[in-house]
């Protein structure tokens, strides 16, 4: 599974990161285990204000995954 | 009833954009609009560049969605808002937001309610660059505060 990283979690973990999930792990899971394996990005991974996006849809954090999904974690957002 | 949201990977002009909107909004009887600036100074000390990161499709759609959604909300006829990415000087706009409509208040309102959306949910990333590195801009709390009002 692909996950992209953007903002102030892409300075902290990478753009990009190629891992193995499994199968129907929501998105809830996966942010545990990359807060675990990143404890500085933890804090934004956690942020209410950070978001998540599957083909270019804001996921709740109960969405299950699949394999082949990207999943990118937005940084929180910020404009004008 | 138009809508412009563009995002400008090279230069924003905004008398440009204000002439645009001016012109659209022959019938109307009032063009209000916001040019949002990088400053050159924060509190880290003198800012030598803002760099504004984004995604290549939620971006647009970002901008698209809050403008559109102006546009529905408001007795407006017309919005527009145009947003830099990439490396910006202090002193360059970094934002224009304008509508028209043909009663001043719709236009005012409108103005206000694409900006306070644009802090908040516009898909950027923002950090000013100075003498001892980069830091990440993140909305304050009266920015949230203040998009909360919309609802």
């Amino acid at each position: 599974m692909k996950v992209l990283f953007y903002g102030r979690l892409a300075e902290a973990i990478g753009p990009e990161l190629e891992i193995e999930a499994r199968p129907g792990c929501s998105v809830a899971e996966l942010r545990d285990r990359l807060a675990a394996e990143h404890p500085h990005a933890a804090p934004v991974l956690r942020s209410k204000r950070a978001r998540t996006c599957i083909r270019d849809i804001l996921v709740a954090d109960d969405h299950r995954l699949a394999a082949a999904d990207t999943v990118e974690f937005l940084s929180p957002l910020s404009g004008g | 009833m138009s809508i412009v949201a563009r995002l400008e990977e090279a230069s924003l002009r905004p008398e440009q954009e204000l002439d645009a909107l001016i012109a659209q909004a022959s019938g109307d009887g009032a063009v209000v609009s916001f040019v949002g600036i990088a400053r050159s100074e924060s509190k880290r000390g003198p800012v030598e560049r803002l760099i504004l990161e984004h995604h290549s499709i939620l971006t647009q759609q970002s901008l698209d969605e809050i403008a559109v959604a102006a546009g529905e909300r408001f007795d407006v006829s017309h919005v527009r808002v145009v947003h830099r990415c990439g490396e910006i000087a202090p002193g360059e706009p970094i934002v224009f937001a304008g509508a028209a409509s043909r009663h001043r208040r719709a236009a005012f309102d409108a103005a206000d309610y694409l900006m306070d959306r644009l802090k908040t949910e516009a898909v950027f990333w923002k950090r000013e660059v100075g003498e001892d590195g980069s830091a990440w801009i993140e909305p304050t709390e009266a920015d949230y505060a203040d998009r909360e009002r919309w609802g």
